[in-house]
């Protein structure tokens, strides 16, 4: 797998006056925001805010309750997780979500989109096929360990890396499925400092790469080295968009968020 | 000898509905609780065709086959959607369904009566009715479900049950659709039983309900916890101990009025011992949780 290699043509990831409630009250509400192709976008806020309820509808976990969300010209509003999935958006999850009981290789290997040997008859009927394809799948899952220091646990099952590990491991396995758009949920919480420096660092080249990055953080001061924009959300509400020193700054934000 | 044999041929049936369910169970992690009614399915499909338009026991076995992959998506598609807890009851009533019709319905299965006469298989003038006979024809059914089961789990498309099994949001997030793997996996899982309950009835060459009832599919799945799940050998170690504990307890001379409770509550306590002691079963890989 060429690491190295660019990602072009990522399209504009956009949500529409998008609204989500449950029961009455709003979790999400009217939020309009185009994702900067090939940025690193945070997003910031109380908790509760509904910055995670926004991943969920973006991801197709939740249905919207009016508002649409779209991919460049592409609808996503009503297509199912998997299919979103499939058209590039990746998602790293608050608690991560490896594959427990598969090897740190077989939670890349199991990315891989299109493979032979996905349909149960293939093993049997194209296995010649199938092996051949294993092992250049094997390589470029080891080549992405490598990528996010990862290369000595590959036979490591899943369930054994430490929390910071498996987020490496997460984003590793978002690399495999080939998205170029990454959704972030706190990519830097629950992390030992050192590798929040891997984190940050693979955020950084991931972007280079010309990947879109769009994160929910906390950590302001990870907000404040990586992104390009930062949108702060409050009560399920945007309250404040722009600059990173110019939104921490802002007066809105420090009262909503920073309680200052 | 024969009696030898007769285990041996049992223990060969048992090994094609414990594999057919590790694939729904352990390497999907889905709670079947209806097993026994494709079992069942099986079982009564190719009786009916030999008995009523004597069809032959491999041609009969193939259709019976078909019939209980078209029939478990009954439960699959509706039930699959929704989560986990939906399945296992869309599990249970189909389990109930099923049993009654083929103990109600008597102008087509005979009901309570059962149905006897049934012919033994035949391939090119050979005729399987012999004890020894019979266990090669289960051994190669049983080595061939085995090696079906290992070559399916050993690909991508074993892998992305497992995905399903581990995390079914996180199978989402990586592009699997996991209705498509769980009504396959189910399906193939339900076509493979039938071969079981072909398999018997052609043995026994006389079914009645009695032998598809909720207790079967219960007691596989007890054969999965004991054993193992999610590979191939946790399977094979709990059917070979579960079919051939009963027969060592007749050695014990414990009298017949109270046997089969002995025998369920060892069951019973291996499986407390197990879920405290050993989740995953003495071999498997999937712990039950």
């Amino acid at each position: 797998m060429d690491l190295s290699r660019r990602t072009d043509n990522v399209p504009t990831l956009e949500v529409k006056h998008l609204s989500r409630f449950f029961g009455g009250v709003a979790a999400v509400n009217n939020v309009s925001i185009a994702f900067t192709p090939q940025r690193i976008t945070a997003l910031i806020g109380p908790n509760g805010a509904g910055k995670t309820t926004l991943f969920n509808l973006i991801g197709g976990y939740i249905a919207p309750t009016s508002g649409a969300i779209l991919l460049g010209t592409g609808d996503l509003t009503t297509r199912k997780p998997w299919e979103i999935a499939r058209l590039g958006i990746g998602r790293l999850f608050q608690d991560v979500r490896v594959f427990g009981k598969l090897t740190t290789l077989e939670n890349i290997v199991v990315a891989f989109p299109n493979q032979v040997g996905e349909m149960f008859w293939q093993p049997i009927f194209q296995r010649a096929q199938m092996m051949k394809m294993e092992r250049p799948n094997i390589e470029r899952a080891q080549a992405l360990l490598e990528f996010v220091t990862l290369a000595d646990k590959a036979n490591t099952v899943a369930e054994n890396l430490s929390f910071g590990q498996q987020k490496l491991l997460a984003i590793a396995r978002l690399l495999a499925m080939d998205a170029k758009i990454l959704l972030l949920d706190e990519p830097a919480s629950g992390v030992h400092p050192a590798v929040l420096d891997s984190v940050m660092d693979l955020m950084s080249r991931l972007v280079d790469q010309g990947k879109t990055i769009i994160f929910i953080e906390h950590n302001i001061s990870v907000v404040l080295e990586l992104a390009h924009w930062v949108y702060v959300l409050d009560d399920s509400e945007v309250v404040a968009f722009g600059l990173p020193d110019e939104v921490i700054h802002d007066r809105v934000t420090r009262e909503a968020y920073l309680g200052v | 000898m024969n009696y030898l044999l007769h285990i041996l041929v049992m223990i060969g049936i048992y090994l094609i509905l414990t594999q057919s369910l590790n694939l729904v169970m352990g390497y999907t992690g889905l709670l079947s609780v209806c097993h026994a009614a494709f079992y069942g399915i099986g079982a009564y499909a190719s009786t009916l065709l030999m008995t009523s338009w004597g069809v032959n026991f491999f041609v009969a076995l193939i259709a019976s086959i078909v019939i209980s992959m078209l029939l478990s998506f009954v439960v699959s598609i509706p039930t699959l959607r929704l989560r986990g807890d939906y399945f296992v009851l869309g599990t249970l009533g189909f389990q109930a369904i099923i049993f009654g019709i083929m103990y109600n319905w008597i102008s087509f299965t005979r009901g309570p009566y059962g149905i006897p006469g049934i012919p033994s298989p035949s391939l090119f003038g050979f005729v399987f009715d012999s004890p020894s006979s019979y266990v090669s024809l289960t051994t190669a059914f049983a080595l061939l479900t085995v090696g079906f089961v290992y070559l399916i789990t050993s690909s991508q498309f074993g892998r992305v049950l497992k995905t399903i099994r581990e995390d079914e949001i996180a199978s989402q997030a990586i592009g699997k659709d996991p209705l498509f793997f769980k009504t396959t996996s189910f399906a193939l899982g339900a076509g493979v039983a039938a071969i079981a309950g072909s398999l018997y009835a052609g043995y026994m060459r006389y079914i009645d309900p009695t032998s598809f009832t909720i207790a079967e599919s219960l007691f596989l799945i007890t054969i999965l916890a004991i054993g193992g799940s999610g590979n191939i050998k946790g399977p094979i170690v709990g059917t070979v101990i579960l079919v051939v504990l009963p027969e060592v307890l007749r050695f014990l001379q414990i009298p017949d009025t109270v046997a089969p409770n002995i025998r369920m509550m060892l069951y019973a306590l291996a499986l407390i011992l197990l879920v405290i002691y050993r989740p995953r079963g003495l071999a498997g890989e999937y712990g039950f949780e």
